[in-house]
């Protein structure tokens, strides 16, 4: 069965892959929230690792399937991102998901979420202005010329 | 079929009747009749009661050299084997991968030295696993719309290559394989209906008992695999008729396949709409060869059409950077063709999987893929989206093509000509903008993360770009794993130049199917990119040695994230939901402790590489290294460690 729910997710990525991914193709650059931060950067770096929440939001927040910097919605503050942990579906579904799970505070506690909110907190853009990426710039230039 | 002079004594009951040693090599030449040799009282040791009877002096003589060989009393002059070899290379095939199994011994040997010289096409490919053989002919037949061969051995050999075999059914992929049977050898590696095993997901078999029959069957088998829908094919050969003299038997006149098209009635209402419209529009689906895509284009700029292209999903479709291909000028399109594609006021579609699954797929394994309807049973790619769609027309567009093209010509007007130059060159113009304004906002996208450490999969493709655009280039793996980001950047504009997915969702695959793709590449100039899942790579890595080993010319980055990633993400959801955390979702379904190097598992199998590259900074110019390899008909491969998708 499992290679049937790949399948599936795997149309889904792909359709998503050939939208762009990210919805309208621009790369988002708001500014980081500046809401008090009360957790401990360095443990919620550890658990960012453990509890694997890079799997979907890339080692620095910027790539994978629901990458946050630049966009910063439900991290406006550390108690919006704390609920919003908690607010998640939580019905156990019948088909593979990668949506954002649930964690009850007994699986992810007040004070671990708070620490991973600081962690994420402290992430910046790496991405250049696109007149300093020559591949980038390359491609574009490729694009104009006419091809028959 | 020529009567063999063999004694009526076979290998297995022979094999039973002398000591393991011995009998071995007393089988390297059969001049002493066999049933003689295993008569006890005849200078040999009596049986024991109940069992084998003990090797013969003669037996014991040759065994430890003690005597010359006998003259080599069975001369075969021509055998079945040579026979089935020129058929094929009659059919234009020019690849044969197998890993070496004694029930087809017969026809190794003449695939290897069969005429004068010696044979060298079809060449035959060294695979280390079935399952890479069979995907190697999946990823020859994306990149080149016809077969090659995949052999296999017996019983066991069909199993290895099951899950390839389900994939390239799955894909609509012509594939031929054939498989030895040698019923007097080693009885677990025969059985009474040997394609029955993969019966369910092969399009044809047949298990032909004379040479004759063979070779019939052979052509049978290669048109069975290249006639929609298309699909694997099944011929097992036994080793008597591979084996046995043949000097009689004639390879039968090849008569190629009656494709299905539109009646002539229905072409010329086709062509008339194309004609008459003021904005007609084609959209171009997966057709079977090259010269359908050659054709297609053909009649897009016959009548000026518009045109959508799956060639970014997959291969065989409308040049995407073709002038004509796009939304066009305007999208009120007032006639849409469909080819392979459906939803279209006329789509011409293939006749779905289901058409063959209905009769040969008698345990269901199709998931239900294969009703008619579902998955992947109908024509693949999207309809025109003219608003009122008729129902498909069951025939193969691209063998429509060249009648639609003709009712075009011979209806198109002076003015009608003018009107489409006219109109090309709006749809040119807005197409070119549409473009460009795409690659604008796709590369604005794939800044994000562009120093990330790990490297961030778009930063692979887009560094990658540049550096192949203006080479003759194919992306032979999957790439929905590694965020498809070729979909946006590169353009797609050869019948191969990109490959698709699996077929059914199976990991194993994009190193086998690179390396059948790079077969394909080699005489033609070309080079073959292969993004590698790491996960995937796993399955049977030992492709890499048959990159190195035929010198082919491919580029594997490996996309190493160092998991199954997608299922790391289902696990991860899955505890999250049920509040128990998800600080042990990794374990079943990551490569951690150790982690793996590709490049020192690449250096095992003999082909260059380097890595793991870490440092964003350090990809382009590893990128330049492996092109620059793959140039020169190399394999090279770079280890990249890279973000999760």
């Amino acid at each position: 069965m499992k290679r049937y729910w790949l399948i599936l997710a795997l149309t889904a990525i792909t359709a998503s892959a050939q939208r762009g991914g990210r919805g309208d193709g621009k790369a988002p650059n708001n500014p980081p929230p500046t809401s008090p931060v009360t957790g401990n950067a360095a443990a919620g770096k550890a658990l960012f690792s453990t509890y694997g929440c890079y799997a979907c939001h890339g080692s620095n927040g910027e790539t994978g399937a629901r990458p946050f910097v630049g966009r910063w919605g439900n991290l406006a503050t550390e108690q919006v991102f704390v609920t919003f942990l908690r607010a998640r579906a939580n019905v156990a579904p019948l088909a593979p998901s990668t949506s954002m799970p649930s964690f009850s505070e007994s699986a992810l506690s007040d004070k671990q979420a708070k620490d991973i909110y600081a962690y994420i907190r402290t992430f910046k853009s790496t991405a250049p202005e696109l007149k300093d990426i020559p591949a980038l710039n390359a491609i574009v230039e490729a694009a104009k010329q006419d091809k028959k | 079929m020529a009567k063999s002079t063999k004694t009526s004594v076979g290998r297995r009951g022979f094999l039973k009747g002398a000591a393991g040693a011995a009998a071995g090599a007393a089988a390297l030449v059969q001049t002493t009749p066999i049933l003689e040799a295993q008569t006890p009282g005849k200078g040999g040791g009596a049986a024991p009661a109940g069992g084998a009877p003990a090797p013969t002096q003669a037996q014991l003589d040759r065994e430890t050299g003690n005597v010359r060989p006998p003259a080599v009393v069975r001369t075969i002059t021509r055998p079945g084997s040579d026979l089935m070899v020129q058929t094929i290379r009659d059919l234009g095939i020019e690849y044969v991968a197998a890993n070496p199994g004694s029930s087809f011994e017969g026809l190794q040997e003449s695939f290897i030295n069969y005429g004068n010289p010696p044979n060298k096409m079809p060449e035959f490919i060294t695979a280390l696993h079935e399952e890479s053989a069979v995907t190697m002919a999946h990823g020859y037949a994306k990149a080149e719309g016809k077969p090659m061969l995949a052999l296999l051995h017996g019983t066991i050999g069909i199993q290895h290559g099951a899950m390839s075999i389900y994939q390239a059914y799955y894909d609509r992929v012509p594939v031929v394989m054939l498989a030895g049977n040698d019923p007097d050898f080693i009885a677990a590696h025969t059985a009474h209906d040997m394609a029955g095993m993969v019966r369910s997901y092969t399009k044809w078999d047949a298990e032909p008992k004379t040479i004759d029959e063979a070779l019939i069957a052979i052509q049978r088998a290669y048109n069975e695999a290249i006639t929609p829908p298309m699909g694997p094919t099944l011929v097992v050969l036994g080793s008597e008729i591979q084996k046995d003299n043949a000097p009689n038997a004639k390879i039968p006149a090849y008569k190629p396949p009656q494709f299905v098209t539109v009646d002539g009635t229905r072409a010329k209402e086709i062509a008339k709409g194309l004609v008459e419209a003021q904005n007609p529009r084609i959209a171009v689906g997966r057709l079977r060869t090259p010269e359908g895509v050659k054709l297609s284009v053909e009649l897009a700029e016959l009548v000026g059409a518009s045109t959508s292209t799956t060639a970014t999903g997959g291969p065989m479709s409308f040049p995407q950077r073709h002038p004509l291909c796009g939304p066009g000028a305007d999208t009120a399109y007032d006639y849409t063709l469909g080819l392979e594609a459906a939803g279209a006021q006329a789509s011409i579609t293939g006749p779905a999987l289901a058409k063959t699954a209905a009769v040969r797929d008698t345990v269901n394994i199709g998931f239900g893929g294969t009703v008619a309807g579902g998955g992947r049973g109908g024509g693949g790619g999207r309809g025109g989206r003219g608003g009122n769609a008729a129902p498909a027309i069951e025939a193969d567009a691209e063998a429509s093509l060249p009648m639609l093209i003709e009712e075009v010509k011979r209806q198109l007007t002076a003015a009608q000509k003018t009107r489409i130059q006219e109109r090309s060159a709006k749809h040119a113009k807005a197409n070119h903008e549409a473009r460009v304004t795409a690659i604008m906002q796709s590369v604005d996208s794939k800044r994000a993360g562009w120093n990330g450490i790990p490297i961030s999969t778009a930063r692979i493709y887009a560094e990658l770009w540049p550096l192949i655009m203006n080479e003759d280039w194919c992306l032979a793996s999957p790439s929905n794993f590694s965020g498809g980001h070729h979909v946006q950047l590169w353009d797609h504009d050869k019948p191969y130049s990109y490959l698709g997915g699996q077929g059914a969702g199976g990991m194993g695959y994009g190193a086998p199917a690179s390396v059948g793709a790079a077969l394909a590449a080699k005489a033609r100039n070309r080079i073959v990119v292969n993004i590698q899942t790491d996960g995937d790579l796993n399955y049977a890595p030992g492709v890499l040695w048959t990159a190195a080993h035929h010198r082919l010319p491919m580029l594997t980055v490996v996309h190493n994230n160092r998991a199954w990633h997608q299922e790391f993400m289902f696990v991860e959801y899955m505890a999250g939901v049920r509040g128990r955390g998800d600080d042990r979702a990794h374990i079943g379904s990551t490569l951690r402790d150790p982690y793996l190097d590709y490049a020192k598992m690449a250096a095992g199998y003999g082909m260059a590489g380097e890595g793991p590259v870490t440092d964003p900074t350090k990809l382009s110019a590893a990128l330049k290294r492996g092109v620059a390899a793959a140039k020169r008909g190399e394999p090279y491969l770079i280890d990249v460690i890279t973000q999760p998708r």
